[in-house]
């Protein structure tokens, strides 16, 4: 038996979901290795070799050993290169701040210290001509600096670089000969794109992770090799594509959030599967939860995001509380609530909602480790949507009594309200700001979220799932197979994939036809070669084009699908195509004659299986039956609430109330919802008993 | 009517959205760079009464501008006001701020009277008058600086309002950009009437209105439980802005006095200069806006901005001064007032409580113009703002390059700037040496340099802090003063005026130097390992640690013994 098998790193535990060439599914928990993350994924790749007896034929990892990196500042001792007058450009960035009227407020630490951020004399224009040549005698003393300051890695960061890496590959060049065991990143290899701000941050990241990501690789594949294992590595990449472990080491930026991209790719497999126009997903775990959107079978991507930046305050306009990174990235937006976010009264004697987390530990109060003030897990308790026996198939107790009383001093006496009525209402304020993460990514995109289907995972996903649905108006919701696992399942259905752009600023007008040609033909042949180079056959290869325009004047672009690579063609139909997308996003367009700018350009290169990942149909797990037990709904009170576990339902869809409890989450079947199993095994909950 | 405390939360969550959500639909659509990097546009939901209930994610200063001007409509509207019209104004004399920022306003409503507004106020890019970008600080009556409209109908029961239309595209200078930003102010301003009648649908109409007061009711009573967590006390601060460029080097002097009692705190700026011939006259609004933002700041809740935060914080400001102009001053680039208001402001409550508040920052963002014809004789104008250095806090260090408190701006990118305009950058850094010296330090200066590529161009400069300079406190140094130099390193290297208009010629070279930020706390006190690492960061110099921090330097290093001994003789 041959094995795809995907690894997922959390703070607390590893995951591993194995696929057989049957289709077969297979997971293994255990507890994470934060000392050395390798050991405990090679001893879970192992562990789940010897549960099945079968052969890995893939490994695929996500991993947060960048991000951990960064926001830890356990980062490689690096230096930046500038032109000379522009050392301070990653210091200032771009002068926002997250937050205001907070004068405590402080910037995140800079990677590189100011002491370690050196200059070149020299200066390109625009255009890439030179006015000032890159002057030796500095690049001798800069090489002097670095020899005398023993850093480990050096990231070069030079003016107008994009339109010319003359400059940058000749300096990189004297350094890698005078000090071979430096890494030296180059900006125009990492970003070729104008912004030296956004430009330097994310070359110095791929700079300051470099070493560490070479180092636990390296590490990870010698445990591997250790227990016999040769499968080839892949990981995850921000932009939902996997890379192989050699290319992940050029360029470990673009693995930096590679855990929470995995699970949003899982749905979009599932969103082709079963054609699903517009699908939410919503992932909610113990202290954040986050939404993503996925459209025609495709992820929705942002251009940038930030490593640390917090979660969002709800409007998305509040940045700098990060650091930057310039690449594509899965589109998530992520607020502070989850099973763990406290209940309390603000100093007003009003209700609020996190978002301080109790965490794991002490954690909720029911888990009877300390913890004093309600949960949203209590509330979830007291309610009767959760299991006293206890979470995890009966690992863990939960007491019910500590969580009433809690609430009952907490929140329902100084509320005027009984307890269920309080913890209810608790439910519902955590609910109202989550669906702010939704909106961000569905009604802020000009997307009509009540003609969307939810995807609801993650431990409190489904239990969460339709009281949300409810409220934006939306009629369906998923629940897919292994919920609470589904970041590391999404790994195996993921595809290899690779990006590159070009900046390429120019007024769309026919006379650009030759130009146009060529920059896309050389951007789709370097991502082609991309996914040739991890392995993939050209007629396993697929191509998609895409261009960021706007309407000169604008100072914001959006992105337009390109339908092919005639360039000529192109330059007719651009007006048309970038007209319906802004109508789309922004509710209006102008005549088709308002003339448009180009800024960028993209390809993504995709590389498939020689047979689709996803199996069939995916069986339920054997689960023995469950006693029912009262649980609170509004306007009802308690009522006896029949307890199932996803093999018991089948096609026909049964009508809430119900709870479907199963090893890793509970979905939550209010009374006008109604559930049944499709053929593939995801949960369909459907309001109204509407079908869809 | 009874308000359940659950639904009172609910509603809160959905209105504070909904007002960002309009903020949002602004930053995505809006034509004007300045809209977007400077962020100077804000958008909020009032009730019927024209009372702010929320407003989205807003430029401090605009903390309090949009009910002023909504009331100002109503006023003269009265009960003149049907469905599906649209109001709008930018009259600084009859509720607005400056002539940039036009206000536009769409009723809600339901059951036949209007429950709710939906209000937006933007900066745009021009509106006329005898400056490119109607911005000038040298004006000197409001006649000159643009196209001045009253309270008026943009839209009249949903058909838009052609002759008020073609008025201002006719008076303004760059038309497509102006009506593109109105649009979208009028988009969302759709957002939000959307959303209001989703909430209605949801409440009912009588429940939605008292959910409007209990919002208000709500941050009422969260600020005044903040007010009362602060001692009371009354303290004046006096600050100075150096002039107003018409009557160069005449100082004019602000004085805030901030008076808390209870659960109230009263911002009087009684005393301060009489209104003065150049454009950087206040509105009442603007002025309010600067006293918020600072009363915020030293509260320890941040709520809900709205009518319930106004009723526990009185703002006064006697008319015919330069915190609450009467016409026809000239009030354009008031931008720089309300910067040094805020300081002022800050200033007073460091006296009532010196462990919340920062020394002065640097003052504001400079503005800088450079404005011509390039070789193929097209024009091109090109608008920075440069902010960059907070002072020293009572617990640690100022900011260095990060945007002013007041205004949550963002620097232009050299690259872009190099791109659009024929002007070369020369550099973009810290200047060592310029923070505040203190227990802890201020921000640095930052400097930028520019080179003209096309034959001749106009520069403006809007600085300060020439001859004030940021202050220091609890005995933290003053910051370093701003600086204009023309041709550094030439032979003909000169510095010049705070405020100018000049002629650059090709290959003229000019600097800006932004003030550094005020110290906090006695700089002899310095952790010497803080000392060293700013002298390692190329932050201080060596001569600057003897000197203002009584550390002495020997081979690159501290010598411990000879700093305490020199720190001791004092």
């Amino acid at each position: 038996m041959k094995l795809r098998i995907g690894a997922d790193i959390g703070g607390t535990f590893t995951d591993i979901v194995a696929m057989a060439d049957d289709g077969t599914v297979h997971r293994l928990k255990l507890p994470s290795t934060p000392q050395d993350y390798a050991l405990g994924v090679a001893e879970g790749v192992a562990g789940i070799l010897r549960q099945t007896g079968g052969e890995a034929e893939d490994i695929l990892h996500a991993t947060t050993i960048g991000s951990n990196a960064i926001l830890e500042r356990k980062t490689a001792r690096t230096a930046l290169v500038t032109t000379q007058g522009f050392r301070d450009v990653l210091e200032i960035r771009d002068l926002r701040m997250p937050r205001l009227y907070d004068i405590n407020w402080t910037k995140p630490d800079v990677l590189v210290p100011r002491d370690l951020r050196l200059e070149v004399v020299e200066k390109l224009r625009p255009d890439g001509s030179v006015i000032k040549p890159l002057d030796r005698a500095s690049v001798e003393r800069v090489i002097a600096t670095l020899r005398e300051t023993s850093v480990e890695s050096v990231a070069i960061c030079l003016l107008h670089s994009y339109a010319n890496p003359a400059h940058e590959q000749a300096l990189a060049s004297a350094i890698r000969i005078a000090l071979p065991d430096i890494t030296v990143c180059i900006s125009h290899n990492i970003l070729p794109e104008a912004g030296e701000y956004p430009r330097s941050s994310t070359t110095v990241v791929n700079a300051a992770i470099q070493p560490v990501v070479r180092a636990y690789l390296g590490q990870l594949q010698r445990l591997l090799r250790e227990q016999g294992i040769a499968a080839p590595l892949q990981l995850m990449q921000s932009n939902g594509g996997l890379t192989s472990a050699d290319n992940a080491r050029l360029y470990p930026a673009r693995i930096v959030e590679s855990g929470p991209a995995a699970g949003v790719v899982g749905a979009a497999v599932l969103a082709r599967r079963f054609d699903e126009k517009l699908l939410v997903t919503f992932d909610m775990g113990g202290t954040t939860d986050k939404a993503g959107m996925v459209e025609d079978g495709q992820v929705s991507r942002a251009e940038q995001m930030e490593v640390g930046g917090g979660v969002i305050a709800g409007a998305r306009l509040l940045v700098g509380g990060g650091t930057l990174l310039k690449l594509p990235t899965i589109d998530l937006a992520e607020i502070g609530a989850g099973g763990g976010s406290i209940c309390r009264l603000d100093p007003a004697g009003a209700p609020v909602v996190g978002p301080q987390s109790a965490g794991a530990d002490p954690g909720p109060v029911c888990y009877g480790r300390g913890g004093v003030l309600p949960t949203i897990t209590d509330c979830n308790l007291v309610l009767g949507y959760l299991d006293p026996a206890g979470l995890a198939g009966g690992s863990m107790k939960l007491d019910h009594q500590a969580a009433w009383d809690a609430i009952e001093t907490h929140l329902a006496k100084p509320l005027g309200l009984s307890v269920p009525e309080a913890a209810m209402g608790m439910r519902r304020i955590a609910s109202s700001t989550m669906m702010r993460a939704i909106r961000a990514v569905s009604v802020e995109r000009g997307r009509d979220v009540r003609a969307a289907t939810m995807m609801a995972f993650g431990g409190n996903g489904s239990l969460f799932a339709a009281a949300m649905a409810a409220d934006l108006g939306m009629q369906r919701i998923l629940v897919p197979p292994m919920p609470g696992l589904f970041s590391a399942f999404g790994l195996l259905l993921a595809d290899t994939e690779h990006h590159r752009t070009r900046a390429w600023r120019r007024r769309v007008s026919p006379d650009l036809v030759t130009e146009l040609q060529t920059t896309l033909d050389a951007i789709a042949t370097e991502a082609n070669a991309l996914v040739a180079a991890d392995g993939y056959p050209a007629a396993h290869c697929t191509l998609r084009l895409q261009a960021m325009l706007r309407y000169v004047g604008q100072s914001s672009e959006i992105a337009v699908q390109l339908p092919h690579q005639n360039a000529a063609q192109l330059l007719a139909d651009l007006p048309a195509l970038f007209a319906a997308e802004h109508a789309k996003v922004y509710g209006f367009a102008a005549d088709l004659g308002e003339p448009i700018e180009i800024i960028s350009l993209g390809a993504v290169a995709t590389g498939h299986p020689a047979t689709p990942r996803l199996p069939d149909s995916m069986a339920p797990a054997d689960a023995p039956p469950m006693p029912s037990r009262r649980a609170w709904f509004e306007g009802v009170g308690f009522v006896e609430t029949r307890v199932l576990n996803r093999r018991e339902l089948n096609d026909t869809p049964l009508p809430g109330p119900l709870i479907i409890q199963e090893y890793d989450a509970t979905a939550l079947i209010p009374p006008d919802w109604t559930a049944s199993r499709d053929s593939f095994g995801c949960i369909r909950v459907l309001r109204d008993g509407k079908s869809g | 009517m009874q308000i359940d405390p659950i639904e009172a939360a609910l509603f809160r969550n959905a209105i504070v959205a909904l007002a960002d959500e309009m903020a949002l639909t602004i930053y995505r659509t809006a034509y004007s760079g300045v809209l977007k990097n400077i962020m100077d546009y804000s958008t909020a939901i009032c009730d019927g009464q024209g009372r702010l209930v929320a407003q989205g994610l807003s430029l401090p200063g605009h903390l309090a501008s949009i009910p002023v001007a909504l009331q100002a409509c109503l006023r003269h509207f009265g009960t003149d006001i049907a469905e599906h019209d649209v109001l709008t104004m930018n009259d600084p004399y009859e509720g607005g701020m400056h002539l940039p920022d036009i206000f536009v306003f769409r009723p809600f409503f339901a059951e036949g009277r209007v429950l709710a507004w939906a209000a937006t106020v933007c900066h745009h890019t021009d509106v006329g008058g005898r400056v490119p970008g109607s911005n000038a600080s040298d004006s000197t009556e409001i006649f000159a600086e643009g196209l001045r409209i009253p309270p008026l109908k943009l839209h009249e029961r949903g058909v838009p309002n052609a002759t008020l239309l073609r008025i201002i595209e006719r008076n303004v200078r760059l038309p497509e950009r102006v009506m593109g930003d109105l649009r979208s102010q009028l988009a969302a301003g759709e957002i939000a009437l959307r959303g209001l009648a989703d909430l209605a649908g949801r409440h009912g109409v009588a429940e939605l209105a008292a959910l409007l007061d209990d919002t208000m009711d709500y941050s009422e009573r969260l600020t005044r439980h903040a007010l009362l967590e602060l001692p009371d006390g009354e303290a004046t601060f006096v600050d100075w802005i150096d002039d107003d460029q018409i009557d160069a080097d005449v100082p004019i002097k602000l004085v805030c006095t901030v008076r808390k009692t209870g659960d109230r705190m009263v911002f009087d700026w009684t005393g301060s200069n009489p209104q003065v011939k150049g454009a950087i006259n206040n509105t009442w609004s603007y002025t309010a806006g600067a006293s918020y933002c600072a009363a915020k700041c030293v509260m320890s809740i941040n709520m809900p901005n709205n009518d319930g935060v106004f009723r526990a914080i009185e703002v006064i400001a006697p008319a015919g001064t330069i915190m609450n102009a009467l016409p026809p001053a000239a009030c354009a680039a008031r931008g720089l007032t309300g910067f040094r208001a805020a300081d002022c402001a800050f200033g007073a409550l460091a006296q009532l409580y010196p462990d919340r508040v920062f020394a002065a920052s640097d003052g504001g963002n400079t503005g800088i113009t450079i404005g011509g014809t390039n070789a193929d004789r097209r024009p091109f104008i090109y608008v920075d703002f440069m902010s960059g250095a907070w002072g020293g806090r009572p617990t640690r260090d100022g900011l260095d390059g990060n945007t002013n408190m007041f205004a949550n701006m963002a620097s232009f990118s050299i690259e872009a700037i190099e791109s659009d305009n024929p002007i070369e950058v020369l550099d973009y850094e810290m200047v060592p040496d310029t923070g505040g010296p203190g227990l802890y330090r201020g921000g640095l200066s930052l400097q930028r340099t520019w080179r003209l590529l096309a034959d001749e161009a106009i520069l403006q400069v809007r600085a300060d802090r020439h001859t004030h300079r940021p202050y220091g406190l609890q005995g933290g140094g003053e910051g370093a003063a701003s600086r204009n130099i023309l041709n550094p390193g030439a032979a003909d290297e000169h510095e010049l005026r705070a405020k100018l208009t000049m002629q650059l010629r090709k290959g003229e070279i000019y600097r800006h130097q932004l003030p550094g930020a005020g110290g906090w706390g006695d700089p002899f006190t310095r952790d010497l390992a803080a000392v060293a690492e700013d002298l390692k960061l190329g932050k201080i110099t060596a001569a600057a640690a003897t000197l203002d921090y009584g550390v002495v330097i020997r081979d690159g290093a501290i010598d411990q013994d000879a700093s305490r001994a020199l720190r001791a003789e004092r």
